[in-house]
C-alpha cells in the first residue's frame, strides 16, 4: 500500500490513470482510512475508470456491481441454487436420510450462488469493489448498502454471519439522477470529479494513446474544450476525447481540420440536436492553423 | 488568519464550528473523520487540510462551494462579507442547505387521518366550480385545506421486483424448494408463481409562477404535497423567465415560503415567460439524467410564451420521448369543451405533444384530476 499521496499518484500513473491532486488525496484517504469513496461528476470523466485502475495497479480482482432500478439482494448479494437443491432433494428422498441432515447439507456453501457483494466480502482486501451508478437503484437498496458498508458483514439465515477478514477498497459512482441519502454519503468520502484542465487532458491522451502526435492531441483537446462550452445536451467527457483521437488516428490523420472533424464527429457528439449545433459552428471549434 | 501549524485538533474543531455557521451539517463523527483524514496527510500543508476537509465534510456540489468560501475565510483570512452572503443565498435557492423551520408543517395526527382517494368530505361550503381567480382569500384558504386532504396516487407500472402470487409469469423456485423439503422430496402439487410487483410512477410538476399563473400553481403545489404523502416520488420545478428546482426547499419550508423564494429567482418581470427555454433547461439538466424516465410530467401554464416557438416544440418533443405521459394543465381552458388551441401560439405548439389536457382552474377540476391520475396509462 502506498505511504503517501505522491506514491499513489505515481502508481496510478503507471497504470495509465492520471488523477489530479484532489482525486489522489481522496483515493489515498479512502484506502488508508478504509472508507468507501463516493465519486460524482459529469459523464465520462473517469469515475468508473478509477476503480479499474486501482484494481490493476494493486493487482486485485475488480468486482463490479452495476446498479439498476429494482435491483435486490438476490441479484446483489447471494441466491440459493434452487434447481440443484431440488435435484438433491430427490436424491436424498431415495436414500431416506433424516430431515436434519438434509436441511443442513442443502443450505451449505455448495448451493450458494455468490453475487458481487458477497464475493467482495469474501475476497476482502484481495479485491476492489465498484458499485456503479448507485443512484439508479431504489432508495431501499441504499439502506441495505449502508448496513453492508459499515460492517462489511452479511447474515445468511441458513449459514450464519460472514464477516470480511479485511476491507476491500470500495468505490461508488453516481450520476446524480437523484439525491442519495445523507446517511450513505456520511459513510463515504466524497469527491466531485471535474473536467480536467487542457494540459492535464493532453497528458491523459498521451498516456492512454502513446503513439499519437502532439499537434493532433493539442488540437483535439482544444476542440473538445470548446465543445464543452457550447451548452450541448450531452457535453463530451474525457472518454469522448480519447475516442475522438483514436478515431482520427484510425483515419490516418496527423492533424485536425474541418473535413476530418465532420467525418469523425460521431465519436464525440452523440445526439442529433447537438450534432446540428456543432456542425453550424464547426469553424469556431476546429481552430484554423 | 490562522496558521496551519496548529491545525490538529483544536483548529479543526473551530473550523468545523465555523463551517456549521455556513449551513453545512457536520456531526461529531464528521469531525473525527476530518481529524483522522488530516492526520494521514501532511498536517502542516494547507492544501492537504483543504482536501481532507472537503473530502470528508462536503457532500455535494453546492456544499463544495460553501466549503470553499468558509475555508478561504477561516484559513486565509479572505473576508468578503458581500460575496459570502451572495454565495449563501445562491445555494439556498438551488439546493436548500439551510433549514428554515417550516410554518405550515402538518402535524402527526393530521398525517395519519384516513382519507379516501379523490373527493374529500365537504364539511365546509365551498363552491367547487368557482374558478380560483374569482375566489376570495378565505375561500382559497378553505380550498387549500380540502386539497391537502386529497389522496393522490400516480399510476403504477410493473417493477423489476417480484412477489409471490397464485398465478404469475415465473416460477417461484425458492418457495418450491422449501415446499419440496417439507414434502420429504416430493415436489409440491401446486406450483408457486412470481408476479412483478407494481410500482408507482414518479410525478414531475413543472409550474408556471409568472403573473396570473401564480395562484393556480400555488394550488397545484398543495396538490403535489398531497401526492408526496401518498408515498410516491414527486419532483417540483417552478419557472417564469428561468427554471428552478424546489423539491428540496419544499422539504424544509412551507409552500408559500418556497414559492416566494422561487419567485425571486425565476421571475424577471421584464423578460416575460420563457416556457420553451425553461422546459429546455429541464430536459437538459434533469430529464436526460433519468428524472423523467417513466414519469408523468404535469406542466401547469397558460401557454403564453415569449420565447421562440421552435424551442418549445423541440423541448416538448424530447421530453415526450423521455417521459411516460405529458399532462398540460391550462386554467384558461376553463370548463369549455371546445378546441381552444388557437388561444395562444404556445398552446398550439404544445398540444400535439400533450397526452392529456386538463383545466385545473377550480377545485372540482383538481379533484377530478386526482381521480383520473391513477388511471393514466
Amino acid at each position: 500500500m502506498p505511504t503517501d499521496t505522491a506514491e499513489l499518484n505515481q502508481l496510478l500513473r503507471s497504470g495509465g490513470y492520471l488523477p489530479d491532486r484532489g482525486l489522489t488525496t481522496a483515493t489515498y484517504l479512502a484506502i488508508t482510512l478504509g472508507r468507501p469513496l463516493l465519486l460524482e461528476g459529469e459523464v465520462g470523466v473517469g469515475k468508473t475508470e478509477l476503480a479499474k485502475a486501482l484494481a490493476s495497479v494493486f493487482d486485485r480482482k475488480l468486482i463490479r456491481l452495476q446498479c439498476y432500478e429494482g435491483i435486490d439482494t438476490s441479484q446483489a448479494l447471494y441466491e440459493w441454487d434452487y434447481a440443484r437443491q431440488m435435484l438433491q432433494i430427490r436424491a436424498f428422498a431415495e436414500h431416506e436420510l433424516t430431515e436434519e441432515d438434509t436441511v443442513d447439507s442443502l443450505f451449505g456453501e455448495k448451493y450458494l450462488l455468490e453475487r458481487p457483494l458477497l464475493a467482495a466480502i469474501r475476497a476482502g482486501d484481495r479485491c476492489v469493489l465498484l458499485i456503479d451508478e448507485v443512484d439508479r437503484a431504489d432508495d431501499e437498496f441504499e439502506a441495505f448498502l449502508l448496513e453492508l458498508l459499515s460492517d462489511f458483514q452479511v447474515t445468511i439465515p441458513e449459514i450464519g454471519t460472514i464477516q470480511a477478514e479485511s476491507r476491500p477498497i470500495v468505490v461508488l459512482t453516481s450520476n446524480r439522477t437523484r439525491e442519495l441519502h445523507d446517511a450513505l454519503k456520511r459513510r463515504c468520502l466524497y469527491h466531485w470529479i471535474d473536467y480536467p484542465t487542457a494540459d492535464h487532458e493532453e497528458d491523459i491522451v498521451r498516456t492512454r494513446i502513446p503513439d499519437v502526435s502532439d499537434t493532433l492531441t493539442a488540437k483535439v483537446v482544444a476542440a473538445v474544450n470548446r465543445l464543452r462550452h457550447l451548452d450541448l445536451a450531452k457535453p463530451p467527457g474525457v472518454a469522448e476525447t480519447l475516442d475522438w483521437v483514436e478515431a482520427l488516428q484510425a483515419l490516418g490523420a496527423g492533424d485536425l481540420d474541418q473535413s476530418l472533424a465532420i467525418d469523425s464527429l460521431g465519436s464525440v457528439v452523440k445526439d442529433r440536436e447537438d450534432l446540428e449545433i456543432v456542425r453550424k459552428r464547426l469553424g469556431d471549434i476546429v481552430e484554423v492553423a | 488568519m490562522r496558521s496551519p501549524e496548529r491545525t490538529p485538533p483544536r483548529t479543526i474543531v473551530e473550523f468545523c464550528a465555523f463551517l456549521r455557521t455556513f449551513g453545512l451539517s457536520i456531526g461529531t463523527g464528521d469531525v473525527l473523520a476530518f481529524t483522522a483524514a488530516s492526520a494521514k496527510l501532511e498536517p502542516g500543508r494547507l492544501s492537504d487540510v483543504y482536501w481532507a476537509g472537503r473530502i470528508t465534510l462536503a457532500r455535494d456540489l453546492g456544499q463544495i462551494a460553501l466549503y470553499d468560501k468558509a475555508f478561504s475565510s477561516f484559513f486565509l483570512g479572505v473576508e468578503d462579507g458581500e460575496e459570502q452572503r451572495a454565495a449563501m443565498t445562491a445555494v439556498r435557492g438551488r439546493d436548500s442547505v439551510i433549514t428554515v423551520p417550516a410554518g405550515e408543517e402538518m402535524s402527526e395526527g393530521e398525517e395519519e387521518q384516513p382519507s379516501q382517494l379523490g373527493r374529500a368530505a365537504a364539511s365546509v361550503t365551498v363552491n367547487r366550480r368557482k374558478s380560483f381567480a374569482d375566489c376570495s382569500e378565505e375561500e382559497l384558504a378553505q380550498i387549500r385545506r380540502i386539497i391537502k386532504s386529497l389522496r393522490v396516487a400516480p399510476p403504477v407500472r410493473a417493477s423489476r421486483r417480484h412477489r409471490g402470487a397464485p398465478k404469475g409469469h415465473r416460477l417461484d423456485l425458492r418457495r418450491m424448494a422449501r415446499k419440496t423439503i417439507q414434502n420429504h422430496g416430493d415436489p409440491p402439487r401446486e406450483l408457486a408463481w412470481l408476479r412483478r410487483r407494481p410500482k408507482q410512477r414518479p410525478l414531475v410538476l413543472i409550474l408556471d409562477i409568472s403573473g396570473s399563473m401564480a395562484d393556480y400553481s400555488r394550488n397545484l403545489l398543495q396538490f403535489a404535497y398531497s401526492t408526496r404523502r401518498g408515498a410516491g416520488r414527486v419532483e417540483v420545478f417552478c419557472f417564469g423567465t428561468r427554471l428552478t428546482r424546489i423539491t428540496n426547499s419544499l422539504k424544509h419550508r412551507d409552500i408559500d415560503a418556497a414559492l416566494a423564494l422561487a419567485g425571486k429567482e425565476v421571475v424577471d418581470w421584464a423578460g416575460g415567460t420563457q416556457i420553451g427555454a425553461s422546459l429546455d433547461t429541464f430536459v437538459r439538466l434533469y430529464a436526460r439524467r433519468g428524472m423523467a424516465r417513466g414519469a408523468i410530467v404535469v406542466i401547469c401554464s397558460d401557454g403564453l410564451d415569449r420565447g421562440d416557438p421552435a424551442m418549445l416544440d423541440r423541448a416538448l418533443d424530447r421530453l415526450g420521448r423521455l417521459c411516460h405521459r405529458i399532462v398540460w394543465m391550462n386554467p384558461m381552458k376553463g370548463d369549455s369543451e371546445e378546441d381552444f388551441a388557437t388561444a395562444s401560439l404556445g398552446m398550439s405548439v404544445a398540444l400535439p405533444h400533450t397526452d392529456l389536457l386538463w383545466s385545473g382552474h377550480n377545485l372540482a377540476s383538481l379533484e377530478e384530476f386526482a381521480e383520473a391520475l391513477p388511471n393514466i396509462r
